[in-house]
């Protein structure tokens, strides 16, 4: 049999006419379209039983109640915890994005031993027993030297368990070079130590304020404990209430206040001794508390009337005399003002000549310890953990100096000093370390200047890093110990920024712990028992939880059922009772006032460096330990960061003068540092001024987030402030050359 | 079961409290799956369903004056449902739901031809240029309510309808258990997830039909002028068009106000009536 | 390129055959005819059989379920569906129970069956959640609410689900190659003809359901599928050709896109 062409086409006729009568062209063509809208790399969320986790934030100082969402064991998605007195189911940017952090992929997943040259960024991955003993190693070699002083700790909390456990080991180790990060938080403690002669915490009663002063706070821009503050303007909205914000530059807060005033950066003391001289003239203070509880009320009275006429106040300021007068007798009015101060976020502690100047002038209306007003909330105590045993080398250990020289004169109330301790450690000075421990924070790349932190790094041959991700500063370590991420473990949050009661935020696991981590907490203990005696000894607790549990006996009930626990009826000691001093009064001309206002220098001459560099916070950048999660940075505006590129705020008069237009290239160059930036013409800026976004320029990190902008620390240095050796720097001179 | 009352569920956002804080944004991205890339700073292909904007008075310093306006899909009513996106989309992979008066979109269904962000006048929509991938393990936090999108469809704000369909399911529950007399859902029970989360609680949501929600109280639409606000503090963007929006926006400041649409050089003050 | 070559020796075949073709011997004819036929007839049949049986061979992979479920003996000792597959607290379905449903029975062997020993050992005792494989898994771009169904619609389960649960053994899972669907989705029927109402559970199988709800609500005159399917294509073709806007959309005027997609 031949099979002709017409029998093969006629075959072919028959095939096709069977295959159409068949169901395969029909059911493969709508399998096909199926196939292209549900590509099988589209990922597909696994569903399941719905709950919800309560715990406490910590990514901020704010602590927040959060609602975390689960879908059977996984997170979904952070929310607002409602009814939590700090922040009623209000949640900020940085909290909603949470869950990046837990499951993103700069994690570190099990201890870590570096492997080649310390920032080369090889690594491997070791147990937590191996890494135990060999950080518990390194410990009894400094203790059999008998040098316990050349172990420090630099914590990003001074507060709550972990540092209370972390000091203790320190003490029993004997080493006084317990070093914690400051922040606005520092300076009012300060001012309260000294004005009011008490440890506490300033908390700010602003249910009942109706008339907010801000000194450049940035009230909406992550100062204090933002999500509470936002609130707080909120309702001062819908009360009738005011704000009048002070500051150079057109923030979120001050565009969203009643009022903005444009200051002279610096001279913010100044305008509150100016606003002091019209409220004493017109007699406008409350008379009761000047007259009774007043110390040397008489000496302040004439320093601010002879040299803080509004003329004199105008010409350093800048401010309008009339304005000065106005704004005088509209925050004397009010039934409750409240002034406030701590630039920007709050993450650089200021000078303390503004803070004394605008604690006077609450003091001056009244507003110590009052509904509206600014409240003493005492410290949390000690735990009732009897006092470590401390064996010869202990003692003498903690006999030594601290490198950072703070508890020492000058800076006696100063609790830590970190600018001064790299510093020293940088530069030679006192005793070398030989080891350092970096808890919950990112030295390398949030302290001013990170190029010291840096030499001070090289200067220390063990640096061990409990960072639960590779930030700089785990770069730059020689092990790893990573903590678990908040989410993943217990911890307590005692007073929160700002907040003006007693309280306690519990921070809960909500999902099993997604690598191979650890708490600090639990890390320590370990550490102290490898340690053996007798440090080892001050550390009875089986675990953290344990410890945690017991160091709040009579809150834990509450800590566990509602998440906090609060002092409901807590009230601020009332005026014959509020103040320690030695006069038992306010103490309105404390040392660092005595000479009236002191310009808050920065460094630089004007003449190499025509313009200043501030820099400005803003909510959708993170500038603190955590760095930006990829939402966050996908809200960044492009006038802010385009490509890899930051940039700066000009004012178009000054861009002009310097030949820059919009998106221009440049060279930012400061007494500390120099970087290519662009151009972005803001007409909401002081002619004169650079303004630059903190929180960028990472070099650690994922692709999200790494070399994107430049870190605006690299180009600011610290200035020690006379009175609390704190860091003072509000900017720095500058010059802007074009690229 | 009683038919129920059609709802118009809209949005009142007050200016006056919104403080840039950009909570929203992620409040919007982290509930709707919405994915991101290394480098976002290219707005126009960054996808944010709710977006803000900064709008400036245009004055030198220090007269200078910023606000921030949240921007998600306005779900426009247009006329009798018919808004831009609607009447054009050719795959009916958008639509505008009577019940509810929300403007949906069908992923699956959009083969993006983008005639609907054309359409769009305030670039509520965006379009997928690229598979969404998320690094490894991070897809752990994906929400299973909203389907992840993929290349080549458009997307945008769908007022959460999902907390819509969840919030439904709870009534009838209830209502099947004997809990409560109707699945009618009450004000809070349906919120959207940026509502839920703005930490200045600038954002409010509810049905605009509903004489007793806030949103009804608050922006007072005018049935008869298409919707328009009695409130003499709200607005609408481009309300000029005819888009019949149903968000609205509530500003103490005239030249807020004013930047809510587009007027005529030497155009006088707009009598509101 | 040229084809000269290729004709030069074409040529001389034709040249041999003699001048031109032969006359057609009507045999001959007739057997080439028959040819033409016989092989329209492989063809088609072939192809036929190619579409109809083993394309669905190729089309469906075979799975066997982790565990050999006997849902006919489990209805018997608890009575009905809703002990296991029930409504979680927040109105949504729980679905396949998961394996702390089951420990409350299930913490130790209990019987002889070996398919129970192995749930036993392999997954309760390590705490191990059973990979069932879903029969009726509906793609991720569907929302759908069983509340609005079952409980205010008061279907039952046998409706959508058939009588899965007097199955004495798990059926094999059927998984669409190219779809990832299960097979019980659409195609548990080739043709894509459906006899009872759980044959299929493709979007259209639910508006044929809501149509007809519809219809009988409004005591229109029931319509028969085509009718339906028609009149479909015109409402979506041609909006507004219809002026009863008794749906929530604007597009369909039927239900609301977002009613059952997410």
């Amino acid at each position: 049999m031949k099979v002709g062409r017409r029998s093969f086409l006629s075959f072919i006729i028959g095939g096709a006419a069977g295959t159409a009568l068949s169901p395969l062209p029909w059911k493969l063509t709508d399998d096909l379209s199926i196939w292209t809208q549900m590509w099988p790399w589209t990922p597909v969320p696994k569903d399941g039983a719905v709950s919800y986790a309560g715990s406490t934030c910590t990514l901020c100082p704010a602590g927040c109640g959060i609602n975390v969402r689960m879908v059977d064991r996984r997170a979904v998605k952070i929310e607002g915890m409602e009814g939590h007195p700090i922040n009623d189911g209000g949640i900020c940017i940085l909290g909603l994005s949470g869950l990046q952090l837990l499951y993103g992929p700069t994690r570190v997943k099990s201890p870590m031993k570096r492997a080649g040259n310390r920032g080369s960024g090889r690594w491997v991955s070791i147990s937590w027993e191996e890494a135990l003993e060999e950080v518990a190693g390194k410990l009894t070699e400094i203790r059999a030297q008998g040098r316990p002083e050349a172990l420090a700790v630099f914590s990003g909390k001074r507060r709550g368990t972990v540092p209370a456990l972390l000091s203790r080991f320190m003490t029993a180790f004997g080493s006084p070079n317990f070093v914690t990060a400051a922040s606005t938080q520092d300076s009012y403690e300060l001012a309260l130590h000294r004005m009011q002669g008490v440890q506490a915490a300033a908390g700010l009663d602003l249910a009942n304020t109706d008339f907010l002063l801000s000194f450049g706070s940035g009230i909406l821009d992550g100062w204090g404990s933002p999500v509470r503050m936002f609130k707080a303007h909120s309702a001062l909205k819908d009360g009738g209430g005011k704000l009048v914000q002070i500051e150079p530059r057109l923030s979120n807060t001050a565009a969203k206040a009643d009022q903005w005033i444009s200051i002279q950066p610096g001279t913010e003391a100044a305008l509150a001794f100016g606003l002091a001289h019209v409220i004493i003239l017109e007699k406008r203070y409350r008379t009761q508390f000047v007259s009774e509880y007043g110390g040397e009320f008489e000496e302040f009275r004439q320093m601010v009337m002879a040299d803080y006429t509004p003329d004199k106040v105008a010409k350093i300021t800048g401010i309008d005399p009339k304005t000065i007068v106005t704004l005088a007798r509209e925050f004397s009015r009010s039934s409750a003002p409240l002034a406030v101060c701590g630039k920007g976020g709050g993450d650089t502690p200021g000078s303390m000549n503004e803070f004394f100047a605008v604690h006077a002038l609450n003091a001056l209306v009244g507003g110590i310890n009052r509904p509206g007003g600014i409240w003493a909330v005492p410290e949390p105590g000690d735990f009732g953990w009897p006092d470590p045993e401390m064996d010869e080398t202990a003692a003498r250990g903690m006999q030594q100096d601290r490198l950072d020289g703070a508890g020492a004169p000058p800076y006696v109330a100063t609790a830590a000093l970190p600018n001064r301790f790299f510093e020293a450690v940088a530069g030679g000075k006192g005793y070398p370390l030989d080891a350092l421990f970096v808890v919950e924070s990112n030295p390398c790349f949030t302290e001013p200047d990170p190029e010291t932190v840096k030499a001070a790094f090289s200067k220390i041959p063990f640096v061990v890093s409990f960072s639960s991700f590779m930030d700089e500063t785990a770069q730059n370590a020689d092990l790893i110990l990573p903590n678990h991420v908040y989410l993943e473990r217990y911890e307590d949050v005692p007073n929160p920024a700002g907040f003006n009661r007693p309280f306690v935020g519990l921070v809960q696991p909500v999902v099993d712990p997604q690598f191979n981590t650890r708490n600090v907490g639990d890390a320590v203990i370990a550490l102290a028992q490898g340690v053996g005696d007798p440090v080892a000894s001050a550390f009875g607790w089986d675990g953290y939880e344990a410890c945690l549990e017991e160091a709040y006996p009579d809150q834990w009930d509450s800590l566990t059922s509602e998440g906090y626990w609060m002092a409901e009826d807590f009230d601020p000691a009332p005026w014959p009772e509020a103040f320690e001093t030695a006069s038992g009064k306010f103490e309105f001309v404390p040392e660092g006032l005595q000479r009236g206002y002191v310009p808050a220098e920065i460094a630089g001459e004007k003449g190499g460096f025509p313009l200043v560099l501030t820099p400005y916070d803003t909510m959708r950048i993170s500038s603190g330990y955590v760095g930006n999660p990829p939402f966050m940075t996908k809200t960044v505006p492009a006038e802010v960061l385009k490509g890899k590129e930051l940039l700066v705020e000009l004012n178009p008069q000054t861009a002009d003068q310097l030949g820059f237009s919009e998106g221009g290239r440049a060279v930012l160059t400061t007494p500390t540092g120099a970087a290519n930036v662009r151009v972005h013409l803001y007409d909401g800026i002081m002619p004169g001024l650079v303004a630059m976004a903190r929180g960028l320029g990472h070099t650690a990190y994922d692709k999200y987030l790494a070399d994107k902008g430049t870190n605006v620390n690299r180009l600011i240095g610290p200035t020690a402030d006379p009175v609390s050796g704190l860091n003072a720097a509000w900017g720095i001179r500058a010059k802007l050359t074009r690229a | 079961m009683k038919q129920e009352r059609p709802k118009k569920f809209g949005m009142v956002i007050d200016l006056d409290k919104c403080t840039g804080c950009g909570a929203c944004l992620v409040a919007c991205m982290s509930e709707n799956n919405v994915p991101f890339k290394p480098d976002e700073s290219d707005k126009l292909t960054s996808i944010t369903w709710m977006r803000v904007y900064q709008l400036n008075n245009g004055k030198p310093y220090p007269e200078t004056d910023i606000c921030y306006l949240p921007r998600p899909c306005q779900h426009c009513e247009g006329d009798h449902g018919h808004s831009p996106c609607v009447s054009v989309c050719p795959a009916t992979a958008t639509d505008y739901g009577m019940e509810t008066g929300i403007v949906s979109q069908i992923y699956t269904r959009c083969f993006g031809c983008r005639y609907c962000m054309a359409a769009c006048p305030y670039h509520a929509r965006y379009f997928n240029w690229w598979d969404p991938v998320w690094p490894d393990g991070m897809e752990k936090y994906l929400n299973p309510s909203v389907s992840v999108r993929m290349r080549g469809v458009v997307e945008k704000c769908s007022f959460c309808y999902h907390r819509y369909q969840t919030a439904k399911d709870k009534a009838i529950y209830q209502f099947a258990e004997g809990e409560r007399d109707s699945t009618d859902l009450e004000e809070d029970e349906y919120q959207t997830a940026c509502t839920q989360a703005c930490p200045a609680g600038a954002i409010i949501f509810g049905d605009l039909n509903n004489p007793s929600h806030r949103v009804h109280q608050i922006a007072q639409p005018d049935e008869k002028h298409a919707g328009r606000p009695k409130n003499p503090k709200a607005f609408r963007l481009l309300e000029r068009l005819g888009t019949n929006p149903k968000v609205y926006y509530l500003s103490s400041r005239d030249w807020v106000r004013r930047a809510g649409d587009n007027y005529l050089e030497g155009e006088g003050k707009l009598k509101r009536h | 390129m040229s084809t000269v070559d290729e004709h030069e020796k074409d040529m001389p075949s034709e040249d041999s055959g003699g001048k031109g073709p032969p006359p057609p011997d009507p045999e001959q004819k007739n057997k080439a005819t028959a040819y033409v036929i016989f092989f329209f007839f492989v063809g088609l049949i072939a192809s036929l059989i190619v579409g109809w049986i083993i394309f669905p061979q190729l089309l469906y992979s075979q799975k066997e379920q982790p565990i050999d479920f006997n849902h006919a003996l489990h209805n018997e000792l608890v009575g009905d569906c809703a002990s296991c597959h029930y409504f979680r607290e927040d109105g949504t379905f729980s679905g396949v129970p998961d394996l702390w449903s089951c420990i409350d029975c299930h913490m130790d062997v209990q019987g002889e069956d070996p398919e129970e020993e192995k749930f036993v050992t392999e997954y309760v005792w390590e705490d191990r959640e059973v990979p069932w494989l879903i029969y009726s898994k509906q793609p991720d771009c569907v929302f759908f609410s069983h509340a609005a169904h079952v409980l205010s619609g008061g279907m039952d389960c046998v409706t959508c689900h058939g009588h899965i649960g007097e199955s004495e053994h798990s059926k094999v899972y059927q998984e669409n190659r190219i779809t990832g669907y299960s097979r019980d989705i659409w195609g548990r029927n080739i043709s894509g003809f459906k006899r009872n109402s759980w044959d299929r559970m493709k979007m259209d199988d639910c508006a044929d359901c809501h149509e007809e709800a519809r219809d009988s609500a409004t005591k229109d005159e029931p319509r028969a599928p085509v009718g339906r399917v028609i009149d479909n294509i015109i409402r979506v073709a041609f909006p507004g050709t219809y002026a009863d806007n008794r749906g929530g959309s604007v597009q369909t005027q039927r239900g609301a896109c977002f009613k059952c997609h997410k």
